[in-house]
């Protein structure tokens, strides 16, 4: 009995390579387990089998059918595999394309707005934002620019008729709507809604009445940053800007402050970059933007006591900085939408 | 504004400063440098003059000469030359060891020929004199010898192109400018000496040569000063005031003119020159310009004037449109021998006006407008009057004429210079402040606990102790701000919901295979009409636009995005994705609403060359893009549910596109679908274009949604049925699904839940009757506390199927 159980192990074992259909297996299967399988009929004759020996022929038995089922189980398996392969049809070919669109990218204007926020994010700004259809009080008056100051001219900024309404634009009293000539209006309404601290950076479109050219547009963007908090000084200005250039532009980055006139800002600062490793900025300062100390004149228009707060306001465009920071020469490129210019920026965008 | 350095150094003595030196000092002193002009020979270090001692020929060479060249030092140089236009004991220019002469050649002492040549004789061409390379420059006259060469060529100067801020009226000049440098330098400043005595009066026996002078309009003109000048002659200026003039592209006209344009550019007072004989009547009348009053003005331009300006008129017209510019009538030409010098203060806001209105800016003007020194104009007066005199010739005429006076500027500003240390953050003596202060003019006075610092009459941009701090950082350097760290507290604040909905939406739609595009937000009224015709046009317009295309607010992204499409289709660039993000405008009742928005569009060419066809992007794309946009705004698209797009005129293609109109109530709307073919065909696109808009008012964004609340969910599993029905063809899916989902829960009662019923099947066709259609769905049972049985969910849902038959019109589908 046991060798006859021996021999139909290695039977079945050299049998099982041989099975390779679904039939085959059903047949081979039931060569050892069906009506008339030797191993049934094995079974059958413990019957016959000396009382004391039929413990331990009876486990025999039991472990020989579960070699068996383990056997046919594996062969199953594999007979599947090869069924569910058929199934595909051929092989891949890993070099052909995908027919899928081609990845889309950010603008790499919003790729550097959302570096620049990124970085200012880190030492504790937060994005604000406010109507691009504003109004002269916070353009303008909040922001110490008088009445006849050239910037308020229609020679360079576009207005809405006197008549014009906005229903989610609140004027201050009864000013002219304009399409905003930077952002610094977000910080106006940020102050007249808030105390301080304020701590915000002010990312978005502007407009202003030029002529389009290589390095003028009427759309521009623009990001403006405010710090109002008691003891805020010029160096901490200095500090915060130093960052940010070496963050954006790369360690070797030297900014430094010229003194420079903003009606809104006393002591005015223009700050320029040097980067070695830029081309556009590599040998000679280039001009980034404005920046200086809030004046008295717009903490007294936003009801905040200038005894009492210091504050910095920054503030420069966010297509300047793509220029330096790719090379580009252009700023029309950006309005464009040309996709061989547009997909030359597919960095992804940490958020 | 130009400045002249040769002219610069009639105030200040830079002999020991660099050009480098200069510019860096104007920028650091906030005055742009944004050119520098070399006239004549340029800045050169180590070229001296030098005199030719001996000249021998070269032993090795026969077009060559080995010379001795005195040079200043104790022992002549030698050096090889190659010319020979010169002779012993001429002056040359002689480039020693060590310079770099123009176009970056540097001087080393070389072998020639066996013969060491230590320095270089130049020809004009080798100093960046012109082209001349015939031969050595031979200086003229006997410059010193070893003196620097540009000691030699008084010609030569350096302009500087700068900006001066609008703040700095009293920088629009060389001494002003002047002051700056001195201050910045730690130089002395030195003013114009003036000759004429104001005090004493000329000769006496003749009164002036006008009658006298009203003001009738003394808000506008508050000091006005008239000298008299008799038998002046009139010729052209000598040369080294036109070389002035010249050097900061001034056009010489005469003697008179051209002192009045240096005292003005020296001192940044205009002054107006009249020929006394052509003011008619003897008399000047400064007052407002009679309402189309007209007057040709020096650029020979006829100008219509309105009351609001201010003019010196004479007794029948006007002379001058007061600070701007006078007529081609009152001119002074070769025939003046009398003449009135005017100097004035005159109201800046209304010089500016008058400026603008008439399209018409002069220097004078420009100061005017900015604001000139109020205690200046009798200076400048006297100033030129000197000049006139000593170029002129002619002789003061009786007394001086004045109406008003001296605005005054007393301004007192009480600071501590802790003020400035606090406010700057980081150290420096009080001497150091103090030191500024008096540099610029300021006076000084310590009082018990802060200081009294009264600016000069010039500054009228200080008032205020921000504006001393300023003063004091700018002189001081702002260069020297040192190097810090961040350091801020930390503040718990959320960005702006437009900022992190565009952040959010962005991304999304990037890695959805969408390109994001910019385009302007101006769009033609045209477009806005043509396609959003339910809008009205004007509240959207713009007062004055600068290009016809660019005249009204956007009221979509779809324009900009179909023009992207456009764009790149004509270049084959391959681009069919494209998406924006930005602000647009919504008329309704007549007002504007500023909205947000984003909208994507899939171009789907006729032909597309692929290996391998994907099935093409369809509305049911676009409805799932719209899901996402939606709940990254947490807007509630659909419970709300879509309507089909029913409106004629619009963009989007009827019976493929649908809409949500909730901006009534929740402030935002959405579109999703096809554009119509004559859309498509208007941007020249070939094939399909499909995609969405969401539109929502910001103020609807953020809105807090409180914290979430974990709710318990079964761990028992579903039991599923399917039940197919037949509809009118017209229903909407979600309408059958909602009564169907109403009606199970019903007939489940408490017993348990139905989770979900979704559509599985859409068909017409064979075995549905025309006008129907029939939807199939999928149930989805569970109960929290146990495995359903068949038997419990077979008499539910039996029951289901009489309550569909007997309550709705729907037929179950066998």
């Amino acid at each position: 009995m046991e060798d006859t159980l021996k021999a139909l192990i290695s039977e079945a074992e050299d049998g099982i390579p041989t099975v390779r259909t679904r039939p085959q297996f059903e047949a081979f299967k039931a060569r050892y387990l069906g009506p008339h399988g030797s191993l049934t009929r094995a079974m059958r004759g413990i019957k016959q089998v000396p009382r004391e020996d039929k413990p331990r022929i009876g486990q025999l038995l039991n472990r020989t059918k579960k070699r068996l089922e383990e056997l046919f189980e594996v062969c199953l398996g594999a007979i599947e595999e090869e069924e569910q392969a058929a199934k595909l049809g051929e092989a891949i070919d890993p070099s052909l394309p995908s027919p899928d669109p081609p990845p889309g990218n950010l603008h790499p204007l919003t790729q550097v707005r959302e570096e620049i926020n990124r970085i200012l994010k880190s030492v504790g700004f937060v994005v604000a934002d406010g109507p691009e259809v504003d109004t002269e009080f916070f353009c303008f008056d909040a922001l110490n620019t008088p009445e006849d100051h050239p910037a308020r001219d229609e020679q360079d900024t576009f207005y809405l008729p006197v008549e014009a309404k906005l229903a989610n634009v609140a004027k201050f009293s009864d000013e002219r709507y304009l399409l905003r000539t930077h952002t610094s209006t977000v910080q106006i309404r940020t102050m007249l809604g808030q105390r301080p601290p304020v701590r915000i950076i002010s990312p978005g479109r502007c407009f202003r009445r030029d002529t389009t050219d290589a390095t003028h547009s009427a759309s521009f963007t623009q990001v403006e940053g405010l710090y109002v908090d008691k003891g805020v000084t010029v160096r901490d200005l200095k500090a915060v800007l130093d960052f940010l250039f070496k963050s954006l532009f790369g360690s070797d980055t030297k900014s430094r402050f010229r003194p420079h006139f903003f009606p809104y800002t006393e002591p005015s600062f223009e700050m320029d970059a040097r980067s070695a490793h830029l081309k556009k900025v590599g040998k000679e300062w280039v001009e980034l933007g404005g920046c200086g100390m809030v004046d008295p004149a717009v903490f007294a228009a936003v009801g905040y006591d200038p005894e009492v707060y210091s504050g910095y306001a920054f503030g420069f465009g966010i297509e300047r900085c793509a220029m330096i920071l790719y090379g580009i020469d252009d700023i029309r490129y950006f309005y464009q939408n040309d996709y061989r210019f547009l997909r030359q920026f597919g960095h992804p965008v940490s958020c | 504004m130009l400045i002249s350095l040769n002219w610069l150094s009639r105030y200040i003595d830079l002999a020991d400063k660099t050009v480098e030196e200069i510019a860096h000092a104007l920028n650091m002193l906030g005055f742009e440098v944004e050119k520098v002009r070399e006239t004549g020979l340029p800045q050169l270090e180590k070229v001296v003059v030098g005199r030719v001692l001996h000249r021998d020929q070269h032993p090795n060479a026969d077009r060559l000469a080995v010379c001795r060249v005195e040079v200043g030092t104790m022992k002549p140089l030698q050096i090889v030359c190659g010319a020979s236009n010169y002779r012993v004991g001429d002056r040359v220019p002689v480039a020693l060891v060590g310079s770099s002469l123009p176009g970056g050649y540097k001087i080393n002492a070389t072998e020639l020929r066996g013969v060491t040549s230590f320095g270089m004789m130049c020809s004009p061409r080798e100093l960046g004199l012109g082209e001349d390379h015939e031969g050595l420059l031979i200086l003229d006259g006997e410059p010193e010898i070893g003196a620097p060469i540009n000691q030699a060529f008084p010609d030569s100067d350096t302009v500087f192109d700068l900006e001066v801020t609008p703040n700095r009226p009293d920088c629009l000049s060389h001494l002003g400018i002047g002051r700056e440098l001195a201050a910045y330098f730690g130089k002395k400043l030195v003013y114009p000496e003036l000759k004429t005595d104001p005090d004493r009066l000329p000769p006496v026996g003749r009164s002036a040569l006008i009658g006298g002078v009203t003001t009738l309009s003394p808000d506008n003109c508050p000091n006005y000063i008239a000298y008299s000048l008799g038998g002046v002659k009139i010729a052209p200026s000598p040369e080294w005031l036109q070389g002035y003039l010249r050097a900061v592209d001034q056009r010489p006209i005469n003697n008179v003119v051209d002192i009045t344009n240096f005292v003005l550019l020296e001192l940044g007072q205009p002054l107006h020159a009249f020929d006394a004989d052509k003011i008619g009547g003897r008399e000047i009348i400064v007052r407002q310009a009679v309402q189309g009053e007209k007057i040709v003005t020096l650029d020979n331009k006829e100008r219509i004037l309105n009351s609001d300006m201010l003019v010196i008129a004479d007794a029948e017209k006007p002379l001058v449109v007061a600070g701007v510019m006078g007529s081609i009538e009152a001119e002074v030409d070769e025939s003046t021998v009398d003449i009135v010098l005017e100097s004035a203060y005159f109201n800046p806001s209304n010089i500016r006006r008058t400026s603008r209105q008439l399209g018409l800016s002069s220097d004078s003007s420009y100061r005017f407008e900015r604001g000139v020194d109020p205690n200046g104009a009798n200076f400048a007066a006297l100033r030129a009057i000197d000049l006139i005199l000593e170029i002129a010739g002619g002789e003061r005429i009786g007394p001086v004429i004045q109406t008003g006076s001296e605005p005054t500027v007393e301004r007192k500003i009480a600071i501590t210079p802790q003020y400035i240390r606090e406010l700057a953050g980081f150290d420096f003596p009080d001497v150091r402040i103090r030191e500024v202060f008096r540099a610029l003019e300021c006076g000084v006075r310590e009082r018990d606990d802060h200081w009294e610092v009264e600016p000069p009459s010039w500054r009228g941009d200080l008032y205020r102790p921000a504006d001393l701090a300023e003063e004091f950082l700018r002189l001081y350097g702002s260069d020297r701000i040192p190097d810090t760290p961040v350091t801020m507290s930390g503040m718990d604040q959320k960005d702006a919901p437009v900022a992190s909905l565009t952040r959010l939406h962005s991304q999304y739609l990037a890695n959805r295979h969408f390109q994001e595009c910019i385009n302007y937000s101006l769009r033609s009224e045209d477009e806005i009409s043509r396609w959003f015709g339910h809008f009205e046009l004007d509240p959207l317009r713009l007062e004055n636009p600068i290009a016809s295309d660019q005249t009204h607010l956007r009221v979509s992204l779809i324009p900009g995005l179909l023009d992207a499409l456009k764009f790149n289709r004509a270049r084959d660039t391959g681009l069919e994705r494209v998406f924006e993000v930005g602000k647009i405008f919504h008329e309704r009742d007549g007002r504007v609403y500023e909205l947000y928005s984003v909208a994507f569009l899939a171009f789907i060419p006729e032909r597309t060359a692929s290996w391998k066809r994907r099935e093409a992007f369809d509305f049911y794309s676009a409805k799932s893009i719209m899901e996402v946009l939606a709940k990254a705004a947490a807007l509630d698209i659909e419970s709300i549910g879509y309507q089909a797009e029913e409106k004629d005129g619009s963009l989007w293609l009827k019976g493929h596109s649908a809409q949500v109109d909730a901006m009534a109530v929740d402030g935002f709307q959405a579109q999703i679908g096809r554009l119509r073919f004559k859309v498509v065909k208007e941007w020249d696109l070939d094939g399909d274009v499909l995609g969405g808009s969401l539109e929502i008012l910001p103020e609807k964004l953020g809105k807090d949604e409180g914290m979430v609340t974990y709710r318990p969910f079964s761990q028992f599993p579903t039991a599923v049925k399917d039940l197919a029905l037949v509809v009118d063809e017209s229903l909407l899916a979600e309408t059958v699904r909602r009564q169907l989902g109403k009606l199970a829960r019903q007939v489940a009662g408490k017993r348990f839940d139905l989770e979900a019923v979704s559509v599985f099947d859409v068909y017409k066709g064979e075995g549905i009757p025309k006008g129907k259609k029939s939807l199939a769905f999928n149930l989805r049972f569970r109960a929290d506390d146990r495995t359903l049985t068949d038997k419990e969910v077979g008499e539910v849902f039996s029951a289901l199927q009489d309550r569909v038959e007997a309550s709705t019109p729907y037929r179950i589908r066998n």
